[in-house]
């Protein structure tokens, strides 16, 4: 599996896991779980270029970091909004 | 500026009341001397936490800049309405440098930046080593980072699931103990390793340290995933006019560091050979000699530091190498495990990235969600790590504890003939 193919695998998977009505945001190994046949650092490295590409996006649990896609479920933000001046 | 609102903070001004300096003190201040809102909001809030003892933070979200997954800690107040000034409050991770030196104008530039974009408050050093900027809101993010890069030429740390900024001691610039350039290796693995260090790699977090020597200052068996740690292979210096002017009294014990009180006589027995891990050691009274078995010594170089002018560690030097430690998460506190006893380590550092490489790529592949690397040797056991994982041969001293297991269970290829030997004819050799 090229680095290509690689990212379309990827980005499928969020899209199905979010259809299912599954997690919206999955940790590095999950993903490397969902494809088996890839080595995890390849897997890390495509996933990494789709969030330079704003496909992907990071969301942090303070200590580990997951992959999400943009604008779906719960933003960056964490749902919290600045109140009015 | 507007007029600042001060809360009334009963709680934890008691906390000014202590024979220590007090964070308190420096907050309020700061706040005072520049009217800044945010710092007084903090002791607002904490303040509440007392009160109602829980904490008013919420964390996650943002991790860093573009292109970077680490760095920043997203905080939120839940007290939007009470501490406006500190709805968001993230923590910014500097990336310090090797040994912690700094050029006082390079700080001053960094606290002017940090006065105009974030709180003002900062913390020397958190506990992964890194600067800790606290409390900004998220526009500044980017310019902050811009700041640091361009400016200052600075980078950020590490967090979430990546390397963590590597720490070691201040090595050959102060300490004549230092067995290795532990600042050159800190550098350059740090900068081999940028891209885990900045983008999320691993089921967990990952730390190294270096210290120079086996005292360890940094306290890296206890904190880091992989240690390095200066030791020596050949044996210990002695020079045994010194070991005798210290049994005489003549000089004084750990470099008189403990001379605040007066510990009686010094008794080389009792301080010295007695208290030898490994009892190695042995003082002829009549002959007025030390003597040190250096094939046992396990270099804890509590004598060294106890006689420092008599002895000196070996002169053919490297690292070991520790892996494992942690803090309790999943299965408790533990201290790191020795895997390689010694290593000789020259740039380009090859055989050690090697190393490092062969490490994570099987915690990569078979590391838990938020497991770190000591976790999954306890899983997997200690054993097949050396073995199998990382290709080396089992020593003596990876054995903490003799087997108290009388059953050995043995792998197919170890057995002669296999499972499917010809039983019959092993009998016809071994009729009983």
């Amino acid at each position: 599996m090229n680095k290509e193919e690689l990212k379309q695998k990827i980005i499928q998977i969020m899209e199905e896991k979010v259809k299912k009505g599954g997690k919206t945001k999955i940790y590095l190994k999950d993903l490397q779980r969902e494809i088996p046949d890839a080595n995890p650092r390849e897997i890390k490295n495509a996933a990494n270029e789709l969030v330079r590409e704003g496909k992907l996006e990071y969301f942090s649990t303070g200590s580990t970091v997951m992959f999400g896609l943009p604008g779906v479920g719960m933003g960056l933000e964490a749902g919290v909004e600045k109140p009015e001046e | 500026m507007g007029e600042v609102k001060k809360h009334d903070t009963p709680k934890v001004d008691q906390l000014k009341t202590g024979p220590w300096p007090s964070f308190v003190d420096d907050i309020y201040s700061y706040a005072e001397k520049h009217k800044n809102q945010a710092c007084f909001d903090i002791m607002g809030q904490m303040e509440l936490s007392y009160t109602n003892k829980e904490t008013h933070w919420k964390h996650g979200g943002i991790v860093g800049v573009f292109g970077y997954g680490g760095g920043v800690i997203g905080r939120y107040s839940d007290q939007q309405e009470k501490f406006p000034a500190i709805w968001a409050f993230h923590t910014v991770r500097v990336h310090h440098t090797a040994g912690k030196w700094y050029h006082t104008s390079a700080l001053k530039k960094l606290c002017d930046m940090w006065d105009s974009r974030g709180s003002g408050v900062v913390n020397f050093h958190g506990s992964t080593g890194d600067i800790i900027l606290l409390g900004t809101v998220t526009d500044q993010l980017e310019p902050i980072f811009f700041d640091l890069t361009h400016q200052l030429h600075w980078d950020l740390g590490g967090s979430g699931s990546n390397l963590r900024s590597p720490a070691c001691c201040m090595g050959k610039s102060r300490c004549e103990w230092a067995l290795i350039d532990v600042q050159e290796l800190d550098y350059e693995l740090t900068m081999a390793f940028q891209d885990e260090l900045h983008r999320p790699a691993f089921p967990y977090k990952f730390k190294f340290k270096f210290s120079g020597c086996p005292l360890d200052c940094v306290a890296a068996v206890a904190r880091a995933d992989m240690s390095f740690i200066g030791t020596w292979r050949d044996d210990i210096r002695i020079d045994q006019e010194a070991v005798r002017a210290y049994v005489r009294g003549e000089l004084k014990p750990n470099a008189g560091a403990f001379s605040d009180r007066d510990w009686g006589p010094f008794d080389i027995k009792k301080e010295v050979i007695d208290l030898c891990p490994t009892k190695c050691m042995y003082w002829d009274e009549n002959e007025q000699k030390l003597y040190i078995n250096n094939s046992e010594c396990n270099r804890c170089m509590h004598c060294i530091a106890v006689m420092p002018e008599a002895l000196r560690p070996g002169q053919d030097t490297g690292i070991a190498i520790l892996i494992g430690a942690k803090a309790p998460i999943l299965e408790g506190a533990q201290l790191s495990t020795l895997i390689v006893p010694f290593m000789k380590v020259e740039p380009p550092y090859d055989e050690l990235k090697d190393f490092i490489y062969k490490a994570w790529d099987y915690w990569m592949e078979n590391g838990k969600n938020r497991e770190r690397i000591g976790e999954l040797i306890q899983r997997v056991g200690l054993n097949k790590f050396i073995t199998e994982v990382m290709g080396l041969t089992p020593i003596p001293q990876h054995v903490r504890v003799p087997r108290d297991n009388p059953y050995i269970f043995w792998k197919e290829e170890e057995v002669e003939g296999g499972w499917t030997r010809d039983v019959a004819e092993f009998r016809k050799r071994h009729p009983a």
